[in-house]
């Protein structure tokens, strides 16, 4: 219903634009992969554009004329005018490719090409993308990054970290042996959020370094959980139960929601394209790490490949099978290997 | 000092005695000896070679499998050739194969008045003296005197132990007994001066099955003794006495009680920085079936473990135990052309005595050539004491499934704590 009452509006608006007053251009300076610069809203009719300094947008690139181009609004339009400069100017828009821009109608949202520096030209009823609502993880990403929620999580994962050193160190060992792996490891994982911060930094984005920790390495000691829970369901399991294998999607889904949420705070970008970029990541790191063990098995393995996983008995949640049942589903394999055994 | 110049007298005159009938025993029987060699057909070189004797007229020729194996598994890229006394060459056919007693025959194109080796019909007395032949190394035929010393007694498959040097190249040549009659067959050595043969009574079961029952291929002879064989050593095994015997604190083993399984024993008590005190009790089958240099069948290997964890949580005495369990592998050597991989299973498994808790692992894997043979690996683990543990584990090579889930029900059954 609103939109209907305002766009009749504008258009008036337009028309008195273009009747009575002064038009209103907007030049936003853009870089290569069209990230803002700056921005100029300009009031007139004669729009110069060039490298001295009498041009009503001053543009520093050396390959640009001293008056390069004029912008002007004939006939409720405006209209390109390129002044036979050395490098000429050019127009870029979703309809055409690039083309000569001298005596060009412009239309909004254009490309124009001088020198090596890019302007695009905005109207000012140039229609905006919808606002974006926080998301409900809005909240959880604030816990995060508070001082105390970052040292915790932090200190958890280097416990955690120290307490698998211990547990698979088969000699004796004493704190500060433990300490050195553990920090170690740490620091190691710090690298991640760190190199989200840096490349959002780069691209002109916040870097929210503290943010992309404390979610980090909240999903870091989430991943720990699933693995402990993990081993104690397959410790549980026989061979041909189905619940391990769900497990393992929990450590999948762990690591998209990160991957998402990482992009979420560290970039602006459609919910679509942060989606695909969080689903190509986690896909690269478990589709990545399984080609190369895939690739690293030999073509054929003289050892059985089995599950060893076993736990203290507190962990046996599990009622055990008799003789009779294991013996039954062993003797499966005896047909399993035989018609293996006479494929050629 | 009389006494002691008859005694070296004696001793002298005894070993002169024994030269000259070696020699004697040597000529009179080389025309029977052969050097039997596998030419590999694409290059035109030998590939292997063994020692073989005639045994009958009509040129039938004894050696051991392990000598023309390659053929009798490859027949297309090989051909078998003989080297006579006299350097006479020809080819040779194999015909039959004994491949539990590592024995083949193989046949000659007959000529009148071959001579041959009588085959002896009494087997010889401990102490007696032996005569080995053979062309070890390629460096020609020779004559080895040695003492017949009885059945080894931990074989199953019946072996003499001979006190006389045996050498590779010998494989397949005749042991006689003074009067040139073959009591045995070269098959194995041990090192200084211990060897090994086949006694003479299996070469003439296998003759005489040659000349009496139709033969199929080389392969379906295989397959039929090898499950002929392991048919017999599980029956025997499954119908022995199992004798319950305790192992570190707590544990209970079963120690099958046959001649022919053998245990060891092993324990780090003497290591005083150890985490976990740890007790070995490994039985052991001592019989290797030669299928070809790559593969060996008829192995069985039976290992406990008891654990105690010294001063540790049980925590990270079950990550270390865990360790210790996670790469357990076949006993004998087999590759992608004779086997698959192994498929394995594991559950949890209480049995019926409740009395042991355990993760138990049982993998397969089939033989590519023999039907219905596999070799088995069984591993079990407790998981009902929090700083005890006990592993029983198992490993048979070559037995069908009949007799795989019955040894390892037996098994499962016999394993507990005190």
């Amino acid at each position: 219903m609103e939109i209907k009452a305002i766009s009749p509006q504008s258009m008036t608006m337009q028309n008195i634009a273009t009747k009575e007053t002064i038009p209103e251009l907007i030049i936003e300076e853009v870089s290569k992969n069209y990230k803002l610069l700056h921005r100029h809203r300009l009031t007139k009719e004669n729009i110069h554009i060039g490298r001295d300094y009498h041009n009503d947008v001053i543009l520093a690139d050396p390959h640009i004329c001293p008056s390069h181009l004029s912008i002007e609004f004939v006939d409720g339009k405006w209209k390109i005018i390129d002044h036979q400069t050395v490098n000429g100017t050019f127009i870029e828009n979703v309809k055409h490719k690039k083309h000569a821009a001298n005596q060009y109608i412009i239309q909004d949202g254009d490309i124009i090409t001088l020198g090596k520096s890019q302007l695009r030209i905005v109207f000012n009823n140039h229609q905006v993308s919808p606002t974006l609502a926080f998301s409900p993880f809005e909240s959880f990403i604030d816990l995060m990054r508070h001082p105390i929620a970052l040292f915790l999580s932090i200190l958890l994962f280097t416990i955690v970290a120290g307490g698998v050193f211990y547990f698979n160190k088969p000699t004796e060992v004493n704190f500060s042996q433990l300490l050195v792996p553990a920090i170690g490891m740490t620091l190691g994982f710090t690298i991640w959020p760190a190199g989200v911060s840096l490349v959002s930094h780069l691209s002109k984005h916040d870097a929210r370094v503290m943010t992309q920790l404390g979610v980090s390495f909240a999903f870091f000691n989430l991943m720990w959980f699933s693995d402990i829970l993990e081993t104690i369901v397959t410790f549980n399991s026989a061979s041909n139960a189905i619940l391990p294998m769900i497990i393992m999607l929990i450590s999948i889904a762990l690591a998209f929601s990160l991957f998402w949420l990482n992009s979420y705070i560290g970039f602006h970008m459609s919910a679509r394209r942060r989606i695909i970029i969080a689903a190509s990541i986690t896909g690269l790191l478990f589709g990545g790490s399984y080609l190369v063990r895939y690739s690293n098995k030999p073509e054929f393995n003289p050892r059985p490949q089995y599950d060893a996983t076993i736990m203290m008995p507190n962990f046996l949640v599990a009622p055990s099978s008799s003789v009779d049942s294991f013996i039954e589903d062993s003797s499966k394999l005896f047909d399993k290997t035989s018609k293996e055994a006479q494929k050629k | 000092m009389k006494a002691f110049l008859t005694l070296v007298f004696l001793l002298l005159s005894s070993s002169i005695y024994a030269t000259e009938q070696a020699e004697q025993l040597f000529n009179q029987l080389k025309p029977s000896l052969y050097q039997i060699k596998l030419i590999d057909k694409a290059s035109g070189e030998k590939s292997s070679i063994g020692s073989g004797f005639q045994i009958s007229a009509d040129g039938i020729i004894a050696t051991n499998y392990h000598v023309i194996s390659s053929y009798a598994l490859h027949p297309k890229k090989y051909r078998i050739e003989y080297l006579d006394s006299q350097g006479n060459k020809g080819d040779l056919s194999l015909q039959r194969v004994d491949v539990i007693n590592d024995l083949a025959l193989v046949s000659r194109t007959s000529q009148p008045d071959m001579p041959y080796f009588k085959l002896s019909k009494t087997t010889p007395q401990k102490g007696e003296q032996l005569f080995s032949l053979g062309n070890p190394h390629d460096l020609g035929m020779i004559v080895v005197p040695g003492t017949y010393n009885g059945l080894k007694k931990e074989s199953f498959n019946d072996r003499i132990h001979f006190t006389g040097s045996i050498n590779s190249g010998m494989s397949g040549g005749p042991v006689v007994n003074k009067q040139a009659e073959v009591v045995g067959v070269n098959v194995a050595t041990s090192g200084n001066a211990i060897g090994f043969l086949v006694p003479h009574d299996k070469l003439v079961t296998l003759y005489k099955a040659f000349l009496t029952t139709a033969q199929g291929s080389i392969e379906e002879q295989m397959s039929e003794q090898l499950l002929a064989n392991q048919e017999k050593l599980m029956s025997e095994i499954l119908n022995s006495p199992w004798q319950a015997k305790q192992l570190g604190k707590q544990a209970i083993i079963p120690i099958i009680d046959v001649p022919f399984i053998r245990c060891w024993g092993d324990s780090n008590a003497d290591k005083a920085d150890a985490l976990i005190l740890t007790a070995i009790a490994n039985c052991s089958l001592d019989e290797n079936t030669y299928i070809s240099s790559r593969f060996f069948t008829g192995s069985m290997e039976i290992e406990f473990r008891t654990m105690n964890a010294k001063n540790i949580g049980a925590n990270k005495f079950y990550q270390l135990y865990q360790q210790q369990i996670a790469h357990a592998g076949a006993s004998n050597r087999a590759g992608k052309d004779n086997v698959t991989e192994y498929q394995c299973h594991h559950d949890l498994v209480k049995p019926e005595n409740n009395a042991i808790n355990n993760k138990s692992i049982f993998c397969t894997r089939a033989y590519k050539k023999f039907p219905n043979l596999f070799d088995i690996l069984y591993l079990s683990a407790s998981i009902d004491k929090n700083k005890e543990a006990l592993v029983s584990h198992f490993t048979v090579a070559g037995i069908n499934q009949e007799n795989s889930l019955a040894f390892t029900r037996k098994f499962m059954e016999a394993v507990s704590w005190k």
